[in-house]
């Protein structure tokens, strides 16, 4: 067993700050429009589902919530999206995040575990831009926000420490095997077929909806949805499980982690 | 301030800067990439171990400097990366009171397409500087680099010689304790060397220490306190300067009797009635790549021939690291005319000492008749031999070569009539 070399020092603030601006300002220096690139994609893909698929798909789906009439699937699908994509892209990002910064952590002494933290972070800023842009959009309906949106917050903190735990667990298992970040992309998709987010639960067979029981990211999106769209408080017993799931992987993505720190750092 | 300097080191006698007890590493090999996660998941052993560091320890006072020597592959960057902690040991561990930087590889998180100013933040940070830091030394490293309106450019724009002295002022002004220096120094111009040499003195004066890895005999010697020694991940020497290097020419000269001669054989052209059998390069005694300027070298050659040649000449140039001819002469301007028999071998020494300035040397040879190589060329080998010159025996001198100079002065009358013009 491997000895520490030295007491890491803890990461600065700073320089999580530094690894967040790059990849929201930095990336699009020299750019005219700059960090707005970041922030373009989800509001034109908001802007697609809304008024596109409201009008293809809306008539045929309104008993989604008949009080919105068309635009029903529409808040449907972005409600669920939204923080689907946030989702998403940290455990995508997360999983080559080291092969990504290799050059820097070959050479500067870095905290490995903190380090990957700027990208949740990256996310939920570009996810808060987005979601205001969409509670902007509700107000327009009026079906703006109520006191139920209290538990924005906490949905929003279950599913990123969700994200985290896998996202790390795969980035420590993508230096020691490079196909693991090819077959995150891969999980990423099938995953999500197999969350409602495009289509309603209902219209799925009733053994594939109990086999849904174990996918973690449907009590997410519909604790979504029980808030945007219902108006109501989330199911507290399925967020619960998520997050006692989601602290369970940290803990084995720590234990993977302490355990083949040493030559995870030779291989990068 | 060698007064402060004198007073800093009594105080920290007992505390080095720098700890380093029992250092082991060994580097697993995999044979193909699926068994590293086969050996993870069901802890069995799918590898091949190499050792690349041996129980190696060391300390380092405040102040002092610690060159360290090795061939390829004696474990130099492994001891520098765990020392920078980016590489954790087997065994062993590492204490340094303070902060330890490296300028291992300048300008590391260097973000090309942002300014210079931006990125003394960026590699700041990422060097371990916190932001009140980063900005209680900006003046001084804005001062520096010397870069001017060039600070608010983009990088990409930047001379490779600029980026350098950007990330050599970042890194020097990080308030590190112990500084790990990795031939960094032989980049950017001789102004900026000299001035990155200046301030590693002020840094060692004021009480820092430096882990110094170079091929650069000259500098090693120059700058360091002493030396360690590094052989197959061991530690075979680890004092003075001078037995260091001497240790590690004698490495070097090993490393080259090693090479089979024989090798240079295929290599060069000519109509092959004489070939150039072999080659070496020795002092006095034994096989050598490294020469200290003014000591004397012997080039050797065995020759052979196909026929019997009776006007045969050997000529050699040597050249130095940019392919410039810098010296040359041949068997037949020498007045030594040779001549082969078939198939005997001949042996030709030619012994000169090697009054070059300190570099890499690459030695041509070629056989040819007459005394050029233009009407009948047998054998040419480009590069035959190499070799380094590294330090300086006698007076220091300027340029490529150091001519032999007589320096007379003689007491004489006054010179009344020969006045300078005035103004």
């Amino acid at each position: 067993m491997s000895l520490p070399a030295s007491r890491r020092r803890g990461i600065h603030l700073s320089l999580l700050l530094h690894f967040t601006r790059q990849s929201l300002v930095d990336r699009y220096a020299g750019s005219v429009l700059g960090a707005l690139w970041a922030f373009i994609m989800p509001l034109v893909m908001i802007l697609i589902f809304v008024f596109v698929f409201s009008k293809i798909m809306g008539g045929r789906l309104g008993e989604v919530s008949p009080a919105l009439g068309e635009y029903g699937y529409s808040i449907y699908l972005v409600s669920g999206i939204l923080g689907w994509n946030a989702f998403s892209n940290t455990v995508t990002r997360m999983s080559s995040v080291y092969l990504e910064r290799a050059a820097v952590i070959a050479r500067v002494d870095l905290p490995l575990v903190q380090l990957p933290l700027f990208i949740p972070l990256t996310e939920v800023l570009i996810f808060a831009v987005s979601f205001s842009f969409f509670i902007g959009f509700l107000l327009l309906l009026g079906h703006g926000p109520g006191p139920e949106y209290i538990w924005l917050p906490l949905i929003l903190a279950v599913q990123m420490l969700l994200a985290w735990s896998l996202g790390f667990i795969c980035a420590v298992l993508s230096v020691l095997l490079r196909d693991v970040r090819e077959l995150v992309a891969v999980a990423m998709q099938l995953w999500f077929w197999l969350t409602p987010l495009v289509y309603v639960m209902g219209i799925l067979p009733q053994w594939l909806q109990s086999l849904m029981l174990l996918n973690p990211m449907v009590p997410i999106v519909n604790s979504w949805r029980d808030v945007v769209l219902y108006q109501q408080a989330p199911s507290l017993v399925g967020l619960g499980a998520v997050a006692l799931l989601a602290m369970l992987l940290l803990g084995l993505g720590l234990l993977l982690f302490r355990r083949v720190e040493a030559e995870l750092r030779d291989l990068l | 301030m060698a007064m402060q300097n004198m007073k800093h080191s009594a105080t920290d006698e007992e505390h080095p800067v720098l700890d380093v007890v029992g250092l082991t590493k060994s580097f697993r090999i995999y044979d193909r990439p699926v068994d590293r996660l086969k050996a993870l998941l069901t802890g069995r052993c799918y590898h091949r171990e190499y050792r690349a560091l041996d129980d190696v320890s060391f300390t380092l006072q405040p102040g002092e400097t610690l060159g360290v020597l090795g061939r390829n592959g004696a474990g130099k960057s492994t001891l520098l990366k765990m020392l920078n902690r980016v590489t954790l040991p087997d065994q062993g561990r590492i204490h340094c009171d303070g902060r330890i930087t490296a300028l291992l590889e300048l300008g590391t998180g260097f973000d090309p397409a942002l300014s210079g100013r931006q990125n003394i933040v960026n590699n700041g940070l990422m060097i371990g500087m916190s932001k009140m830091e980063i900005v209680a030394v900006q003046a001084q490293i804005i001062e520096f680099c010397e870069l001017g309106e060039h600070l608010d450019q983009p990088l990409r724009g930047y001379s490779s010689g600029m980026v350098v002295r950007l990330a050599f002022a970042i890194a020097i002004h990080s308030g590190a304790h112990c500084f790990l220096i990795d031939e960094a120094l032989s980049v950017g111009d001789g102004h900026f060397q000299q001035k990155c040499i200046a301030k590693i003195r002020e840094f060692q004066a004021a009480g820092g220490a430096i882990v110094f890895v170079s091929h650069d005999l000259n500098a090693v010697k120059m700058i360091c306190d002493r030396v360690l020694v590094l052989h197959d991940g061991r530690v075979i020497h680890n004092g003075a300067p001078d037995d260091g290097v001497n240790l590690y020419n004698q490495l070097m000269a090993a490393q080259a009797c090693e090479l089979p001669a024989s090798s240079h054989n295929q290599k060069g052209f000519g109509s092959g009635e004489a070939r150039i059998l072999s080659a070496q390069v020795t002092d006095t005694h034994q096989p050598r790549q490294q020469f200290s300027a003014g000591e004397v070298a012997c080039f050797r050659f065995q020759l052979q021939a196909e026929q019997v040649l009776e006007d045969l000449t050997l000529g050699i140039m040597i050249r130095d690291r940019f392919g410039q001819d810098i010296f040359g002469t041949n068997s037949c301007l020498l007045g030594y005319p040779l001549a082969l028999r078939a198939v005997q071998p001949l042996q030709v020494e030619m012994t000169l000492p090697l009054e070059l300035a300190p570099g890499k040397y690459t030695l041509t040879a070629a056989l040819h008749a007459g005394d050029n190589h233009a009407d009948q060329c047998y054998h040419w080998c480009d590069n035959l031999l190499q070799f380094e010159v590294a330090g300086i025996h006698g007076p220091v001198f300027a340029g490529v070569c150091r001519l032999p100079v007589e320096l007379s002065v003689h007491n004489t009358e006054p010179l009344h009539n020969a006045r300078l013009p005035e103004g």
